[in-house]
């Protein structure tokens, strides 16, 4: 089972998602992400039955910004929190169509009506929903997800990527894809099967 | 990680390093010294005073290692692999629970004087009743709870709890390094849960007669907690301190990564900062929207003069400034960053023990219509941040707890090396 099917020409000429390499330990795959990082591609992939520890750096996959993202979704919710009771309890103002607007001005056990410690209960819960809502809905926006179906899915090899393989997949839109040159170079760094995704 | 997988071939052996132990020997030297140096300075200033700075001393060194003996019954509780090679480092800390009882000791000269009541109102009661008739009443209805024999039974029961727990925990670990039996772990795992059982209790009980009985008539639930938060606060700090200490003199190098103080840096963030701060702010709004005078006025003494400065700095900077800096990874990764951070909690956390500790109600509140009227009237109410006293005794504790540290760290060696898990830890690393 080491024939390469993408030096045959397929019977019906269908568009190529990118070349897959198998690697049966992790160690190779290893090495042959560094090779596949140091040659410049950038629309390419790793794909392992379980989380390969360092391999992120043989990648060069850069750190998140979801972080910051996040920070940023924070100190929204903290704003609309405060904003929002600032206004409907203490405050009115003038909206763009000139309209004067007055919230709920209720005196309650004499506090003052824009007091600040009231508000933090709700200001803080704000914070930390759309800190997690944006997390979640960043990430997925980040990662370019959902997808109703994808390439690989379709691939029988593919399958043992949840079992006992390692995948390299070099995507054809990368600039650097060139698909007899790309496969020479996969098989070069230790490949044992090479073969073309359908699209 | 080469260099880190060779230490567990040859690990550092019960470090010689005379460096370390002469220089936990001079920090012990200093520390009592300014011990002296303040008992000395502060003789003068009375009684009240005195014992009210060497309390905040004493327990400014207490809440250090008390948050290091958290730290280790919670990693045994959870069998966490990642803090092996910072675990030593926090027994040494909370094994000087095993001398700090020496630190009241004052307390029971004091009763032994029958003058318990120049610290602690209740226990004086007749005394009392002179200068507050109401309160007196008050409080004596709590006599059940809060009188001399039972405030001392207890206290005996807690530092007795401490030195055990802490003697416990450091002694199983120290005696596998040399014998490497497995069973340690596991019995420390197992007897961790009773463990923290009796800490939670111990350090709630001991915060409602330690500090919060220093105004009797003032009581809130939720103190036990924040006391415990800032245990947390000042004992992660003082582990993250004292690892950094030791990698200055060449120990352990490549063995304490960014990876070990970025996980301290989160439990610094999680408990003495966010956790902190949601304990003090859910006190202080219960009471400041219950509106109740004999609650009210505990935060009163706090809002009154520069006692007012002092509550905002503690917002700033135990909370809002130190959130903003250790929020970020590579604060808590970059020695120079997380130091800073570290030293700052530190120090904000004594601030906090001085705010807890230092204010006096006035007795006279009832007197005034409104708040303001308190605030003109009290405009100038001292608070001794600065108070040179105060602070020879704060520091002279904190070096006597750093040299008892280092100085125990020298003799039972830097690394809990037979560890089941000091593997995983070497080899830890975030994601």
């Amino acid at each position: 089972m080491t024939t390469t099917h993408a030096s045959t020409p397929p019977a019906t000429r269908r568009r190529v998602h990118g070349l897959l390499a198998e690697f049966h330990d992790p160690a190779s795959l290893m090495h042959a992400a560094e090779k596949v990082r140091d040659a410049g591609y950038r629309w390419w992939d790793c794909h392992t039955p379980f989380a390969v520890h360092g391999l992120d750096q043989a990648m060069g996959v850069q750190r998140t910004i979801l972080p910051i993202l996040v920070f940023g979704a924070g100190l929204t919710g903290t704003s609309i929190g405060f904003i929002l009771q600032a206004f409907t309890n203490s405050s009115s103002l003038s909206l763009w169509a000139l309209v004067w607007v007055t919230g709920y001005p209720f005196l309650i056990s004499g506090k003052p009506l824009l007091s600040l410690p009231a508000f933090i209960p709700v200001i803080f819960e704000l914070t930390v929903l759309l800190s997690a809502l944006g997390a979640v809905g960043l990430m997925l926006l980040l990662n370019g997800l959902p997808w109703l179906s994808h390439p690989l899915l379709a691939n029988k090899r593919f399958l043992r990527a949840t079992d006992d393989r390692f995948f390299i997949v070099i995507e054809s839109r990368d600039p650097r894809f060139f698909r007899s040159r790309t496969e020479e170079f996969l098989k070069s760094l230790g490949a044992k099967v090479v073969e073309a995704v359908e699209a | 990680m080469a260099h880190a997988v060779n230490m567990t071939q040859s690990p550092p052996a019960a470090v010689s390093g005379k460096g370390l132990m002469t220089r936990a020997r001079t920090m012990q030297l200093v520390g009592c010294a300014f011990l002296l140096v303040g008992a000395f300075l502060g003789w003068r200033g009375g009684d009240n005073f005195l014992m009210k700075a060497w309390m905040q001393g004493w327990l400014f060194a207490v809440t250090l290692s008390l948050g290091a003996l958290f730290f280790i019954t919670i990693q045994h509780m959870v069998r966490a692999g990642w803090s092996v090679v910072v675990r030593r480092p926090a027994e040494a800390l909370a094994g000087n629970l095993q001398w700090l009882w020496l630190g009241f000791i004052p307390f029971v000269v004091l009763w032994l004087q029958g003058r318990l009541d120049v610290l602690f109102p209740w226990a004086n009661l007749e005394h009392l009743a002179q200068v507050d008739a109401a309160e007196a009443h008050t409080i004596a209805k709590k006599s059940a709870f809060l009188n001399v024999p039972f405030f001392m039974i207890r206290a005996a029961i807690y530092l007795t709890v401490w030195a055990l727990l802490a003697r416990f925990f450091v002694s199983n670990s120290a005696a596998q390094d040399n014998d490497g039996r497995i069973e340690r772990t596991l019995r420390m795992a197992k007897w961790s849960g009773p463990a923290l059982i009796l800490f939670g209790l111990t350090t709630t009980f001991a915060a409602f007669d330690w500090i919060m009985s220093l105004n009797p008539l003032w009581f809130s639930t939720m103190f036990g907690v924040y006391f415990f938060a800032a245990c947390c606060a000042g004992g992660f700090s003082t582990i993250a301190l004292l690892c950094m200490r030791v990698q200055d003199q060449g120990y352990l190098k490549g063995v304490i990564t960014a990876e070990h103080y970025q996980d301290l840096g989160k439990l610094l963030f999680g408990f003495g900062i966010v956790f902190w701060a949601y304990i003090a702010f859910s006190q202080y709004m219960l009471i400041w929207y219950g509106n109740i005078p004999e609650e009210t006025t505990w935060f009163m003494a706090r809002q009154i003069g520069q006692w007012r400065l002092v509550s905002v700095a503690l917002l700033f900077g135990h909370f809002i400034l130190p959130f903003l800096f250790l929020i970020s990874r590579w604060t808590k990764r970059w020695r120079g960053t997380f130091l800073f951070g570290v030293v700052w909690m530190l120090v904000f956390h004594w601030v906090d023990l001085t705010y807890l500790i230092q204010p006096v109600i006035p007795h006279d509140l009832a007197q005034f219509a409104t708040y303001d009227e308190v605030q003109a009237a009290y405009a100038h109410e001292y608070a001794p941040i600065f108070n040179p006293v105060l602070l020879t005794f704060s520091f002279g504790f904190l070096l006597l707890t750093l040299g008892g540290a280092l100085s125990r760290l020298t003799r039972t060696g830097l690394l809990c090396r037979n560890d089941p898990r000091l593997a995983e830890s070497l080899r830890f690393e975030n994601y």
